[in-house]
């Protein structure tokens, strides 16, 4: 049996680093250039705005603009591979430095909201799964079913609408203006701002971890090995929680990679609202101001991201699966 | 006259309903002085001190003003620099700031006294030396300022001596009828800070958002404190400040302004109804007005009525040559028929929801010196409408309803909106509704800001239904849009040779209205154009909104204006309460 820190698991993740790397490249690259051939570029305003011509073609020249998009592409590649993303046109800052910064605060966005999901929408598949026929299970499933078919961003917008009313928690930001310095009361003031966009981003999160588990969890209960299992006198709590819950999670676990990169997709919206300084945010104001590098820059960090959720979540579904561990050492 | 495009507004209609859950005239010789201005309004019982929030929805650019022109970084340099004389937002006339007199020499000729013993916020006497700096910071080829445009007077450059350190002298080179308004378009920048940067080439890429703000300085009444990318920005009170109140209370009263980036409109009002900010940044809009009086009404925020604005939204045909257009759609009998079918009073209504008045032209009710009360606009006639586009050939010949050209072909056009922004797509839908009345069919495109310029810049467009933002109301600092030269002269830009008679009529009657200090002949030659403007009709225009802002009801001393900003642009003047 393959274990995880085998040879054949490290030759897995190694593939899966790969296929990372050319998500990264792939997803950079075709950002870069579907900006540069879109209508529009960083200097349209300033045509719009009655700038003269020698000014334009002067500014044009400066950002590379007047540069074929091939040989544009390429110097922008050169210096990627040393990673120099070039600068920003929009912010004048190089990009890299730029992108870190905004990824980190998603980052810390998808990670609380991929945490509440977790611990609140597996337990519910669970009771929704061995309890199909109570009251509670059937509110939740369809609790599940209604914030399904919620946008985080209507979320977001309902929940700062309630915050407004009720002032128990900060409306937007990642920080109070007034904000004592010292590094707890920063936490503290941090961890209060988090509450609202993760809340918005979890809740769709969380119905999709319930009804997967739920569905995987009632399939593993009529499986013969756990009819077998329940025939030998285990207690239920303890055949639903410690046999049948970890075959069950592997479906769940399957999707953690997608469910990432569906977060960072979902935070555009949510960080616009509740205008926590993130990557989506950073990316649209990139789109409008045509700025390539900042675009091709937040779609590196942005896949680089959901490549790294990917394989996390690979391989934690083949620690947890054996039945995974074999089919990944084939 | 600088003009810009208005802010885009990706999730408006969302944000609608989700707000709604939640809650002068320049005198023409002698001498102005700081006496002739109307003093702060304010005395000793102005509480000194404190922090006003407000928003922003979108990052500076720039902290370098002479080449960022986006609404933060205007904001930004009204907090940190200050000008020679400046437009009073509130009143719309000319008064004085560093330069606290002046005086006309002869008709080009201006000699401007400096304030004495005033100081940038590094502690670096202010002298004309810096005047003369910024001006040609301005002009420089490499800074490429968008500026610029704005300091020329019919495409030359102003010349600015300095006889001694406290004086200077402006020489037009023509005369030029709004006189020194034109220096509300100059920022007076630290010359120690910056003139080795002008020297190499490099001022373009100085003061970048990544500079830290111990490295910049400026005459105006904060200091940049802090810049969190995303967040938001602080600003200190600059002690050396050189303005005092009529009680002579330095100014300004406030320790510091801190303005949040929210870039959702919707969440920037939430905060406000919630009395976490004391200012937004732009208008109340006519869908968050009810839930704003409602806020008002319970005595969570304040609303101010400031008037009507004065840039509306304006629909137009591209008359450009060789665009490949039938000829019908180059005819005047259209433009009129269009004015004609569409019902003002309806569009107010559908549009902007009631919160706005019927327009005629570009000139607005809210322009006090400029708005001819004898031009109304004019009320719903299809009948003539139809008569104007027989005229031209358009008639429904094999009465299915629609118009047919001469050739046979459906009379229609394609008329691009700005997407996201829903009073633009509103206003596009109702012109279309209306024209389906007299069979003239349109197809509203939708597009987003950077796609919608790139079309109407590039000449590859029919009609537009847009906007600009003005920043004076003086017509001849708009020459630009109305010149047949101009770049901004939408439907037909920078001609060589006026394309049509009326243009050229237009083009003199401007230039005699640039050229003239008398007030009455500047007026008199303005209402002609305005005339000819409503007769040809190259811009259609149906309804200019009315400007209210909402502000927190702890701030005193508001002045707003119905140019952006309407409230920060003098926070000197601003204090806050309990």
């Amino acid at each position: 049996m393959m274990v995880p820190g085998g040879p054949p698991f490290v030759l897995f993740v190694i593939r899966r680093l790969f296929f990372a790397l050319a998500l990264v490249f792939v997803a950079s690259s075709v950002s870069l250039l579907l900006v540069r051939v879109a209508p529009g570029d960083a200097t349209t305003q300033m045509r719009f705005d009655g700038a003269p011509a020698a000014s334009v073609a002067e500014e044009r020249s400066r950002l590379g603009l007047d540069r074929p998009w091939s040989t544009q592409y390429r110097q922008w590649l050169a210096a990627a591979l040393h990673l120099d993303l070039g600068m920003s046109f929009r912010y004048g800052r190089p990009v890299a430095p730029l992108v870190v910064e905004r990824a980190l605060n998603t980052g810390l966005l998808a990670l609380a909201a991929l945490a509440l999901a977790t611990l609140a929408g597996l337990p519910l598949g669970v009771l929704t799964a061995t309890r199909p026929r109570s009251l509670l299970a059937r509110g939740v499933r369809l609790g599940s079913v209604m914030a399904l078919s919620w946008p985080p961003m209507l979320l977001s917008l309902v929940f700062a609408a309630m915050a407004a009313r009720t002032g128990w928690l900060p409306l937007g930001g990642m920080r109070s203006p007034m904000a004592a310095p010292d590094a707890l009361s920063h936490a503290w003031d941090v961890a209060r701002h988090l509450v609202l966009p993760t809340l918005a981003l979890a809740i769709p999160v969380c119905a999709t971890f319930e009804r997967l588990q739920s569905r995987a969890l009632a399939a593993t209960l009529s499986d013969p090995c756990v009819t077998a299992a329940a025939a030998r006198g285990i207690p239920p709590s303890r055949l639903h929680f410690r046999h049948a819950l970890r075959l069950a999670l592997t479906p769940v676990t399957a999707v953690y990679g997608a469910i990432a990169g569906g977060l960072l997709g979902g935070s555009f919206g949510v960080e616009i609202v509740t205008a926590w300084p993130g990557l989506g945010r950073l990316l649209y104001e990139g789109l409008i101001s045509r700025d390539l590098y900042l675009v091709a820059g937040c779609a590196a960090l942005g896949s680089a991201l959901v490549a790294v959720a990917t394989v996390l979540s690979d391989v934690v579904a083949a620690w947890n699966d054996p039945r995974l561990r074999e089919q990944v050492g084939s | 006259m600088v003009k810009k495009l208005t802010g885009l507004r990706l999730i408006g209609a969302a944000t609608v309903v989700v707000a709604a859950l939640g809650i002068g005239w320049w005198s023409t010789s002698g001498e102005k002085s700081a006496a002739d201005v109307a003093p702060v309004p304010v005395g000793p019982s102005v509480k000194t001190g404190g922090t006003l929030l407000g928003t922003v929805r979108s990052e500076p650019r720039s902290f370098n003003r002479l080449v960022a022109r986006d609404r933060t970084s205007n904001l930004v340099s009204l907090l940190l620099h200050e000008k020679l004389v400046r437009i009073n937002l509130a009143t719309q006339e000319l008064e004085p700031a560093l330069a606290e007199s002046w005086s006309a020499d002869d008709d080009l000729t201006w000699t401007l006294r400096l304030r004495k013993n005033v100081t940038f916020s590094d502690g670096t006497p202010f002298t004309s030396a810096d005047v003369l700096f910024s001006l040609a910071a301005v002009y420089d080829e490499k800074t490429a300022s968008p500026l610029s445009g704005g300091l020329e007077v019919a495409g030359k450059r102003l010349q600015l001596t300095a006889p001694d350190p406290t004086t200077v002298v402006v020489r037009f080179p023509e005369r030029f009828g709004p006189g020194l308004r034109v220096l509300d378009n100059l920022p007076i920048l630290p010359k120690h800070k910056l003139q080795q940067a002008l020297d190499s080439g490099t001022l373009r890429d100085q003061w970048g958002p990544a500079t830290p703000p111990s490295e910049m300085s400026g005459l105006g009444p904060f200091v940049l404190a802090d810049y969190r990318a995303g967040e938001r920005l602080t600003f200190a009170r600059n002690p050396r400040y050189w303005r005092r109140d009529a009680e002579g209370v330095p100014l300004p009263y406030l320790d510091g302004v801190a303005l949040l980036i929210v870039p959702d409109q919707g969440a920037e009002l939430l905060r406000l109804g919630a009395g976490d900010v004391d200012v937004v940044s732009g208008e109340v809009t006519p869908e968050d007005l009810p839930a704003m009086q409602r806020g008002a009404d319970q005595g969570r925020l304040s609303l101010h009525e400031v008037g009507v604005g004065i840039d509306p939204d304006f629909l137009w045909f591209n008359l450009q040559a060789g665009n490949g257009a039938p000829s019908w759609r180059l005819r005047r009998e259209l433009r009129v028929a269009v004015s004609l079918a569409v019902d003002r009073q309806g569009f107010v209504d559908a549009v902007y929801l009631g919160a706005a008045a019927p327009v005629a032209g570009p000139i607005t009710p809210g322009n006090r010196d400029w708005f001819d009360t004898q031009l109304v606009a004019p009320p719903q006639n299809l009948e003539r409408a139809r008569q104007l586009l027989a005229a031209i050939g358009l008639t429904d010949r094999n009465g299915d309803g629609q118009l047919e050209a001469p050739d046979g072909t459906l009379a229609r056009f394609s008329l691009l909106t700005q997407k996201g922004n829903a009073i633009r797509e509103r206003g596009a839908l109702f012109v279309q509704q209306d024209l389906m009345r007299l069979g003239l069919g349109v197809d509203v495109v939708s597009l987003d800001g950077p796609t919608l310029i790139e079309r109407i810049t590039s000449g590859r467009y029919e009609a537009a239904y847009f906007g600009t933002q003005a920043s004076d109301t003086d017509p001849a600092t708009n020459l630009d849009f109305w010149l047949s030269s101009g770049a901004f002269h939408p439907w037909n830009p920078a001609q060589e040779q006026p394309a049509t008679d009326w243009e050229a009529r237009i083009d003199e009657l401007m230039q005699l209205n640039v050229r003239s200090s008398d007030p009455l002949e500047r007026k008199r030659s303005f209402a002609e154009v305005q005339r000819i403007f409503q007769e040809e009709m190259p811009a259609i225009y149906f309804a200019a909104p009315r400007i209210t802002v909402a502000t927190s009801r702890r701030l005193n001393g508001l002045r707003p204006g119905v140019l952006q900003p309407f409230v920060l642009w003098d926070a000197a003047t601003l204090s806050v309460g309990q």
